[in-house]
């Protein structure tokens, strides 16, 4: 029992500062919810209004909760609830893979498995590691609400609901990393499991029964198959419904039993999914630095590609679903139309949508700039620079994949939207051609930000990692959830992504485009400048 | 002789530390040129700017008489090096990494680089269709090494490219070192492996705190020192010996140092003695390099 102890001791001390971000971040998020909506929905009708348009308007559904009611606590819950959840879901798979096929691949595990803590042990303490740390975030996130006032059994369930889908996905996180062979695929499967489970529960909640009055949704049946939709669907403060999160008692008994079993059946270090042996020759694309890049960046693009075609067909898919709940329902339909002087409801779905895809896209492009530095640490970038690849022909191998990543994301999207609308109806073409505008704006704005990146890159390599995802995180939450967030206009259009230009009605709505075209071009000849004169930094 | 690579007066400076501080360097070209010092000495960095990844402070460095920094990219079509901690490409294969490396030098297509590369997969033992991140530490030094030696470079620029080898891959590896000097290739090759430098280096420089402190063939270097003579005898007092230094007696045979240049006036004085099993050994490499370093904490 030693070993075990120390071990755990050993995963607090190594995480006490990234725990201490992530749950600080949950936190904030919870508590800047309040804020909110005292400010910009201080009173029912305010909150009454809002739920209307999102139970009408099934976009918003897809990131935010499930409506229940227009108490200000339940409005708070269905507003920053997924999102709390969200942030302890990632925290956990990233713990769960950091401490077991992260320290094998560092040749960590290997150390640890010959002395005599038993073979179970490193699995184990991070089981309860990861366990403490969701505990530990939920107990705060009751606390917080508790503290500003909200009723105690709501703020039990929302904590216990954020706590609970954390611990399910470090189980799917564990099992990911027994199958997987190396850390990074081992996260990738990580993620895509939490963002697919995230986007069920969003498409059931939108694809749901609304209630009459609009201010409540019943979940179709494709929420209950993710752990945000029973999360979701203990409705804090409204119905209280604990008895929602039972589900969550089988996933976790399944998954932990799971990795228990897999990590007996295999060697240390080995995978169950067998790694494969390349080419003895390279292909005659592997010639030069962009094909180099591209060799290491092909499957994540394809993965943003694909992320970008679904995010696409939804676009238009659900611009559809809201026509024809509007025909259905007249409530919905009265609502409808005195929103649809700014442009038709379905024009703002697609560039709800859009934005979206801009941010993927932009996350596609920052990856692949940032693999630069990841490189230059890794020791990949000297062999390359000493086979007379310049400092600026390096640089802008990155930055040439990473807008072919941006723009495949995006045209994938666009693809996506025009066989989302062709199956659906055929006749309103017109929608085609303003996503495909959506998309050519979002490709300039996700464009500054991956050349912003590649900027700290080669200026400020130690700062480019956090500095990078920073940009996208921020520049994401304040184009795509400022205006739910109360911020001004003004604060919303200094994100790219909001003031990327876009069809409003029948016209082209530059918005902030010229700025954005002059903000990449100086970024290149900044670029180009810098890069020059850029030494190698190989040093972590 | 052609000077390869010519450094004068050296100079890095990382913040307040001072990496390189005066740093004089010259290879020629058809030598192989050792390059010792202990870990921090500077060697890294020194080769590091030779490459033109990293700017000099001060100083001036040319390689093939052009300036390293503004010239880097045609000059590595020159060059290969193989870095002393090789990291491979974790999604790549041992062989594509190697055609990756030989294609930015301009050359991995044409006849003579295949037949090269086949038979220094041959020679080293290596299966070229293992991913990066599955090859052992030994087993990623042999790519590096493959990738170095597959293209005619001019120059190579090796930093500690052994350590991870096993012997018989070490033997292969001096044979491919002598080979490209055959060729009239200039090497510089930086290591801890005394053994290998005395065995393969036509000439050596001694690197400590960012300048080289003694530069020249190993005899040159030996000259300097004191030479190690023992024998039996049949036990007594200690003998009295021209030029003998440090004489004593352990494990029941004598033990004296004498300068190089007095080893001749010593032997008669020896044979008077009716000595047995005599051992005259000139300082080795690692005796020159302690003395180097011996002093420092």
């Amino acid at each position: 029992m030693t070993g075990f102890r120390l071990l755990l001791r050993a995963r607090w001390r190594r995480d006490a500062v990234q725990l201490t971000i992530w749950i600080a971040g949950a936190l904030l998020l919870a508590a800047s919810a309040v804020v909110g909506v005292r400010g910009t929905f201080p009173d029912e009708a305010d909150r009454a209004t809002l739920l209307a348009t999102a139970v009408a308007n099934p976009v918003v559904l897809l990131f935010r909760g499930l409506p229940s009611g227009t108490d200000e606590a339940a409005f708070t819950a269905f507003l920053i609830l997924p999102f709390v959840a969200l942030l302890a879901a990632l925290m956990s798979t990233f713990l769960a893979v950091r401490h077991t096929r992260g320290d094998e691949d560092a040749g960590r595990a290997e150390l640890i498995a010959a002395t005599p803590a038993a073979r179970t042990v490193p699995l184990s303490a991070t089981v309860v590691h990861g366990i403490l740390a969701n505990i530990v975030l939920g107990a705060l996130v009751t606390t917080t609400y508790v503290a500003i006032g909200f009723a105690a059994s709501g703020s039990i369930l929302m904590g216990a609901a954020s706590a609970l889908t954390g611990i399910a996905f470090l189980g799917v996180g564990l099992v990911a990393a027994q199958l997987a062979a190396s850390a990074r695929t081992a996260n990738a499967i990580g993620v895509w499991a939490v963002l697919l489970s995230y986007l069920a529960c969003g498409l059931g909640n939108a694809l749901g029964t609304p209630s009459g009055d609009l201010q409540r949704m019943t979940s179709a049946p494709l929420a209950w198959v993710s752990p945000f939709g029973w999360a979701e669907n203990t409705r804090p403060y409204d119905s209280d419904a604990a008895g929602r999160l039972i589900p969550f008692a089988g996933l976790i008994v399944v998954a932990l039993a799971l990795a228990f079993v897999l990590s007996g059946a295999r060697d240390v270090g080995g995978a169950l999914l067998p790694a494969r042996r390349g080419r003895a020759v390279a292909s005659v694309a592997l010639s030069g630095p962009i094909g180099m890049v591209w060799r290491e960046a092909r499957s994540s693009l394809l993965g943003w590609a694909v992320g970008g075609a679904i995010v696409g067909v939804l676009s238009t898919r659900l611009a559809s679903a809201i026509s024809q709940i509007g025909d259905t329902i007249p409530s919905v339909q009265a609502l409808l139309q005195s929103l649809a002087s700014q442009g038709s409801l379905a024009q703002g779905a697609i560039e709800v949508f859009f934005t979206l895809a801009g941010v993927l896209a932009a996350c596609a492009g920052i990856q692949t700039v940032l693999r630069a530095r990841q490189d230059e640490a890794a020791g990949l970038a000297e062999p390359v620079r000493a086979a007379g690849v310049g400092p600026v022909r390096w640089a802008g191998a990155y930055l040439s994949v990473a807008i072919l990543a941006v723009v495949s994301c995006l045209a994938a999207a666009t693809a996506g939207a025009a066989v989302g609308q062709l199956t659906t109806d055929a006749s309103q073409t017109h929608l085609i051609r303003d996503a495909a505008v959506a998309a050519a704006g979002q490709a300039i704005a996700a464009l500054t930000l991956v050349i912003v990146a590649t900027l700290v890159v080669v200026i400020a390599p130690r700062l480019s990692l956090p500095v990078g995802w920073a940009l996208v995180g921020i520049a994401t939450v304040v184009g795509l959830f400022g205006p739910l967030l109360g911020l001004s206009d003004a604060a919303v259009h200094a994100s790219p992504f909001a003031a990327a230009p876009r069809i409003d009605g029948d016209s082209l709505d530059l918005r902030g485009g010229t700025w954005l075209a002059v903000a990449v071009v100086t970024g290149v000849a900044l670029l180009a400048a810098a890069a020059r004169r850029r030494e190698l930094a190989p040093e972590r | 002789m052609d000077a390869v690579i010519r450094t004068v007066g050296l100079r890095k400076s990382y913040g307040r530390t001072n990496a390189l501080d005066g740093l004089d360097l010259e290879v020629t070209a058809g030598e192989i040129h050792g390059f010792l010092g202990p870990n921090g000495a500077g060697k890294s960095t020194t080769i590091r700017i030779l490459l033109g990844l990293a700017r000099a402070t001060g100083g001036t460095a040319t390689v093939f008489g052009d300036d390293p920094w503004r010239d880097a990219a045609r000059l590595h079509r020159r060059i290969a090096y193989v870095p002393g901690d090789v990291n491979l490409w974790p999604g790549l294969s041992g062989g594509e990494a190697i055609d990756l490396l030989a294609r930015l030098r301009g050359d991995g297509r044409s006849v003579a680089y295949r037949d090269e590369r086949a038979r220094l997969l041959e020679a080293f033992d290596l299966d070229p269709r293992k991913k990066g991140r599955s090859y052992s530490k030994g087993n990623r030094q042999k790519v590096a090494l493959v990738a170095a030696f597959s293209v005619p470079a001019d120059l190579l620029v090796l930093d500690e490219p052994t350590s991870g080898l096993d012997p018989l891959m070490e033997v292969v590896f001096q044979r491919e070192v002598r080979r490209a000097r055959e060729r009239g290739a200039a090497v510089l090759l930086s290591s801890h492996i005394l053994s290998e430098v005395e065995q393969v280096c036509d000439r050596v420089s001694i690197i400590r705190a960012g300048r080289i402190v003694d530069d020249g063939t190993l005899d040159d270097l030996r000259h300097l020192t004191r030479t190690q003579v023992s024998f039996a005898d049949a036990g007594g007092d200690l003998p009295t010996l021209p030029g003998a230094h440090e004489v004593q007696r352990r494990d029941g045979r004598v033990h004296l140092t004498v300068d190089t240049a007095e080893v001749a006036s010593l032997l008669p004085a020896l044979g008077a003695l009716g000595i047995q099993s005599l051992r005259v050994e000139p300082a080795s490499l690692e005796e020159l390099f302690l003395r180097h370093y011996g002093s420092q904490p």
